[in-house]
């Protein structure tokens, strides 16, 4: 009897997902922090970055089951902290 | 022990170090840093909620985790038009 068991297909599929879509959030969390300040344009980096980590947890919250919260950030995120650096304090 | 229960915990684990990275982020000091932080910190405790939902059965989350998905975006959204002033 093995320690790790499958129950089908689908979740051993689902489980891969899960272990890609965790890799990626680390690999966000430290990109996130990885330029510094001082860089020009570093803002645009930092979305970047952190869409890549919006769409792990979008492809998570889909094979957990989730699909309208999915749907639901997969609209209304982008675009929102781009318009607000567009007119925020640093084009003062 | 089941493999999909152990890759939840995996990614449970990813998404609390996401956090710590979302937060160190928040404290830098334009506003820009704190809504890229703030809007990673809310996709992050979200899926965090719906990760405890499925491993625990606690069934409110899935609200709270609701509530946070749309009020994020719209929170930065309607930030962006106090900063932007005349509209």
């Amino acid at each position: 009897m093995a320690f790790i068991e499958v129950a089908d297909p689908v979740s051993l599929v689902k489980s891969i997902i899960l272990m890609v879509c965790a890799v990626l959030v680390v690999l966000g969390g430290i990109g996130i922090l990885r330029y510094k300040d001082d860089l020009e344009r570093v803002m645009y980096a930092r979305i970047h970055i952190l869409g890549l980590a919006d769409m792990a947890c979008i492809l998570a919250l889909l094979v957990l089951g989730e699909f309208l919260l999915a749907a639901a950030y997969f609209i209304l995120a982008p675009g929102g902290i781009a318009n607000a650096y567009y007119y925020g304090e640093e084009e003062k | 022990m089941d493999l999909l229960l152990i890759s939840e915990y995996i990614l449970l684990v990813a998404l609390a170090i996401f956090c710590l990275a979302t937060i160190r982020i928040t404290t830098r000091k334009t506003v820009g840093m704190g809504l890229v932080g703030i809007s990673g910190l809310a996709i992050a405790v979200a899926t965090i909620l719906i990760l405890v939902k499925n491993i625990y059965g606690v069934g409110f989350c899935t609200d709270i985790a609701a509530a946070l998905i749309i009020l994020g975006p719209v929170g930065t959204i309607a930030f962006s038009k106090v900063l932007k002033g005349d509209s």
